[in-house]
């Protein structure tokens, strides 16, 4: 379907214009500049003839088939040209037009009845509101762009059509080849998710590019991206994440931002290389669509000078990248050549006296050891360098090997002329080596992803059952709140193993009850009205004595009802006192773009201020919860430290999983918190010591 | 010995503070006062005796040697609120004469300290209508001014009590009420045969929460001067303006605490600069370093919490209500204010007391 916007036999540009500089008559010429081979049918009723093309009054005069329609006229009359089109049997349209959702309310009602006429009509369209697509194989330029890139691998879509004039012009001054553009506008139909699945089945596109401010369906979204990233790299800078950036998104195409820890862990999660900044984007795509990947993360770099090598080695050091020795037969080789005093150990240092076959002679030999994945070479213009011979015989090398070859030349002026050599032999050209040193990293990560085993997502059947009556009863009562025994409830269906508890209504029956459960317990509030019972000082532990439970119990209560007059006590839960174990924090909330989220983070008293949390988009698979408790900072308190037991790792890792079921099955959850999870040492689980569960909606 | 119970028509109303004041001035007059609270809220212990807070207050300021045992006989815990509900309790309101009788002797006058409204304690067998009657006291009722509707209350509490009623004092009248109180409620009140024995005028510092207090009640967490955690807050402002705003109006109110949220660094930091008193951070989001120590370089408290503004405000706006006296400062100025406005040879000879 997206294939009509893309290889047309004939295009109508509705709103062509006769008057140059105006939108309307530079979208027909571009249509028309650069070698486009098939019909092109300006529409305007009051002109004849523009560009020497025959003019039409309108779409439904053109005598001929129309293939793909470009839409200028004002935003009123968009919707009667779709209307006209689907008369005409035209699948495809391009609507440049803005003055829709992006400009306030009236905008909105046309963009919706604009979405309507086109289901009505069979029009599927890009738009409104931008700057048009480009494709330099067909040759297809219906956009008011200034200029054509080349011919190029690399794909690109664009929320905002301004970074695609940003982007277009700096590839065309690099000379840098692009297989498609799409400029995305508001999104009304046609959303990232289509043009990305149509740019991963596109045969000239090797590398996909996009730029996002926010998804219209994130899980839709990701759950493509999965399948694409394991086809092609598939690069995006997804800006509006955070608050100021949120602000100027919403203003700027009326999207919903999400939040960036949402993104970062969603992106993660479906193997999208995410870049943070327009040079990183950039940087990457000239690498993923230039180079081979490497095959493993050691990293070679080359240098005549030893900031820079310095420089390198720290930003690998920041990297998954690993600066590994030589070979000693590699070293004893390159010792034969080189000049005493040069470094041979990585960084391979080879003077500021190194010309071109220096470089030559090095990069062959290290290229030759088998340790080796990928070589950086850097390059200071010293005034013995000769950086055209340079760049040429680093070329020439680098399309002779499988293995990724990354410059950096730095400085601008007298490496000018270098880095369009190298750009030539599809060598980029980064100004700083951290640049390089950061692209190489991700293709390494990006290699590691394609190569990890298809995810396996483990089911657990039967559980739902025991939980659905209570969630049922909840939402029928139109309550936010689980109950304390409801939550028991929950997580005993979902297999959680619980500290005994019993509710008491009085301190003769807590008495009894910690007694029945034996000391030391744990004494909680239970009110419908409190949800965070330690804030409020509802929570005693390590009560070891009659006389304790009675004192807690005078204190809990008191103190509630001087706090919280108004709140309904309904007694208070004593529990057994789990002792041992590492306190974790699991959790569900619900991402307005990605659904349901699982978190995982360690627990205790300082975790909201390490805030050293991870998230996943559900469903989780085996995989996913495996990388998520890694991830964290703390990881390494679970592995134990000192002489620690290691905790029950693989415990957390199912826990994940089944909260993940949990999240599936029901979707009226809209956060939820097991914390404290008292994680044991290995092999002997974990005990869920207290959880909320907020629900509602749906 | 007499006994005057100190009543009202409704809760919060001001009880304590009266009954601080009135013990002070008849001690002053040379009578010897003793205090009692036949049922007490606010359950508190004391060298794990079982008490109630603002009865041991009042005992305090009083300067009271009587066993502390006996000042508040009984103690409406969640315990036995829950044991009241499911069986009936004996022997409460004999516990209570009991007490009485104990603290009477050798006292020239018992103020006996109301809970609720006189209509409350039912539950328990305890009704303040029932109490004042097995204790033959004198009842004067204490109302906090917010409306004419009082005015039926108090005349209603008048037909209930009978001979036992001696007037009303009124509370927390505020400078808007003032004209229409004097010109109106008090004559009227008047030619329906009820004395006025004092009409007390809303004060801000009476009024006044501490920062400590304010923590407390809202369950959260002190980032920063915790050596000024006794600043009296008497306004709350939410902060949920543009900033070029904010400054001019946190000047406006005296010793403010600023409600915000925890992200607004602009906001807090336009608080710090107009000096409120104390800043709450809703949404349990934690300010950047560099907010805590300009707060703590100008010594302003600043508290996180888990509510969102508008709960915050909101309990705050419950809590303004149920202030209770607790900070020194606070009963000072509470018992100056009933010492200065309360007419006091009117009570003396409504009780047949002879001073002097």
């Amino acid at each position: 379907m997206i294939n009509g916007f893309f290889n047309p036999k004939s295009i109508a540009v509705i709103g062509a214009s006769r008057t140059p500089g105006k939108v309307g008559y530079d979208i027909l010429k571009n249509t028309v500049q650069y070698g486009y081979q098939g019909a092109v049918y300006p529409i305007n009723p009051n002109a004849s003839e523009i560009l020497g093309l025959k003019c039409y009054p309108s779409l439904l005069d053109v005598p001929d088939e129309i293939d793909l329609a470009v839409v200028v006229v004002p935003p009123q009359k968009v919707c009667e040209v779709i209307e006209q089109c689907g008369t005409k049997k035209i699948d495809s349209a391009i609507i440049i037009t803005a003055g829709f959702r992006e400009s306030g309310l009236e905008g909105t009602k046309l963009e919706n009845s604009l979405i309507k006429k086109a289901k009505e009509s069979g029009v599927r369209f890009i738009g409104p509101n931008c700057l048009g697509i480009i494709d330099t194989h067909s040759r297809v330029n219906a956009s008011f762009a200034a200029g054509m890139p080349k011919k190029g691998s690399i794909g690109f879509f664009s929320q905002s059509g301004a970074l695609c004039l940003a982007v277009l012009d700096r590839a065309l001054s690099e000379d840098i080849g692009f297989s498609k553009f799409i400029s995305m506008g508001n999104k009304a139909d046609v959303s990232d998710t289509d043009i990305m699945i149509a740019l991963a089945e596109d045969d000239n596109t090797k590398v996909i590019l996009g730029y996002i401010e926010g998804l219209t369906d994130g899980r839709k979204f990701i759950e493509a991206a999965s399948k694409v990233s394991k086809k092609k790299p598939l690069i995006i800078l997804k800006s509006g994440t955070t608050i100021s950036g949120a602000k100027a998104a919403s203003s700027h195409t009326g999207a919903l931002a999400g939040r960036e820890t949402s993104f970062d862990s969603a992106f993660k999660q479906s193997g999208i290389i995410q870049a943070h900044t327009m040079g990183e984007l950039f940087n990457y795509a000239l690498a993923f669509s230039n180079q081979h990947l490497p095959a493993g993360p050691n990293v070679a770099i080359i240098t005549n000078s030893g900031g820079p090598g310095i420089i390198a080695a720290d930003a690998c050091d920041r990297s998954r990248l690993q600066l590994v020795p030589l070979h000693k037969e590699t070293i004893d080789e390159l010792r034969s050549f080189l000049p005493s005093v040069a470094s041979f150990y990585n960084p391979i240092d080879i003077l500021g006296d190194a010309g071109a076959d220096r470089y030559e002679k090095t990069l062959n030999m290290v290229l030759k050891d088998e340790k080796i994945n990928g070589v950086i070479v850097l390059l200071t213009p010293t005034a013995v360098v000769n950086v055209e011979a340079t760049a040429g015989a680093i070329g020439n090398i680098a399309n002779l090997v499988d293995k990724p070859i990354l410059a950096s030349f730095m400085g601008k002026k007298s490496v000018e002329s270098g880095s369009k050599i190298l750009m030539k032999y599809n060598v980029p050209n980064y100004s700083y080596p951290e640049e390089a040193v950061y692209a190489l990293n991700e293709m390494y990560r990006y290699h590691f992803w394609i190569n990890r085993p298809a995810k396996t997502f483990p089911h657990f059947k039967g559980l739902k059952e025991k939980a659905s009556n209570i969630f049922k009863e909840v939402m029928e009562k139109k309550r936010e709140h689980l109950t304390d025994p409801e939550i028991h409830e929950v997580l005993k269906a979902y297999g959680f193993l619980q500290p005994k508890s019993l509710l008491a209504r009085t301190s003769e029956e807590a008495v009894a009850a910690s007694k029945g459960i034996g000391y030391p317990v744990v004494m909680k509030i239970v009110s419908p009205q409190i949800v965070h019972k330690s804030d409020v000082g509802g929570v005693k532990t390590n009560l070891t004595s009659k006389k304790d439970v009675e004192n807690a119990f005078f204190d809990i209560t008191t103190r509630i009802k001087q706090i919280m007059p108004t709140v309904n006590i309904y007694g208070v839960m004593i529990q057994e006192m789990i002792q041992g174990g590492k306190e974790i924090i699991i959790g569900i909330t619900k991402d307005p773009q990605f659904g349901h989220m699982i978190m995982f983070g360690l627990g205790g008293i300082y975790v909201e201020v390490l805030k050293d949390v991870s998230f996943r988009v559900t469903p989780l698979s085996q995989e996913d919860a495996h990388e998520m408790i890694r991830e964290i900072r703390t990881f390494p308190l679970l592995r134990g430290v000192r002489g620690e037991a290691e905790a029950d790792v693989e415990a957390i890792e199912k826990s994940l999983l089944i909260l993940s079921q949990l999240a599936l099955d029901f979707p009226q959850i809209i956060e939820a918190d097991i914390n404290p999870l008292l994680v044991k040492k290995r092999g002997e689980g974990m005990v869920a010591v207290d959880a909320r569960f907020t629900i509602g909606g749906e | 010995m007499i006994s005057l119970y100190v009543g009202s028509t409704g809760g919060y109303s001001g009880k304590s503070l009266v009954s601080m004041g009135l013990g002070h001035k008849f001690k002053k007059d040379g009578l010897r006062v003793g205090y009692l609270k036949p049922v007490g809220i606010l359950p508190f212990k004391i060298d794990d005796i079982l008490t109630d807070n603002d009865a041991w207050r009042i005992y305090r300021a009083l300067e009271l040697k009587d066993p502390i045992t006996e000042i508040c006989p009984v103690v409406l815990t969640q315990e036995l609120a829950v044991k009241g509900y499911l069986k009936d309790i004996r022997g409460l309101m004999e516990k209570i004469e009991k007490s009485h009788k104990k603290l009477s002797e050798g006292k020239d006058i018992m103020i006996l300290g109301g809970y609720g409204s006189v209509y409350t304690g039912t539950v328990l067998g305890l009704q303040g209508l029932k109490v004042t009657k097995r204790l033959k006291a004198k009842v004067v009722i204490v109302v906090k001014y917010e409306g004419e509707f009082c005015v039926d209350y108090i005349l209603q509490a008048k037909k209930d009590l009978g001979d036992s009623f001696i007037g009303v004092i009124l509370n927390r009248v505020t400078y808007e009420f003032r004209q229409g109180v004097d010109d109106y409620v008090l004559p009227f009140l008047r030619r329906k045969g009820v004395d006025i024995l004092g009409v007390l005028p809303h004060d801000s510092i009476v009024g006044a929460i501490t920062v400590e207090e304010l923590n407390d009640m809202l369950g959260g967490k002190i980032l920063c001067c915790h050596h000024r955690l006794s600043n009296l807050v008497e306004h709350f402002l939410i902060g949920a303006m543009q900033v070029d705003k904010a400054v001019e109006y946190f000047k406006k109110a005296r010793n403010n605490a600023v409600i915000v949220g925890g992200d607004r660094s602009d906001i807090q930091l336009s608080a710090i600069e107009a000096g409120s008193v104390c800043m709450i951070l809703t949404g349990d989001l934690y300010p950047g370093e560099i907010i805590i120590s300009k707060a703590e370089q100008r010594d302003i408290p600043m508290m996180v919490v888990r509510d969102d503004t508008y709960s915050v405000a909101k309990k705050l706006e419950r809590l303004s209500v149920r202030l209770r006296l607790r900070d020194k400062a606070k009963v000072d100025r509470g018992m100056n204010l009933v010492m200065e406005n309360v007419d006091f040879p009117l009570i003396y000879k409504k009780l047949g007391i002879k001073t002097g």
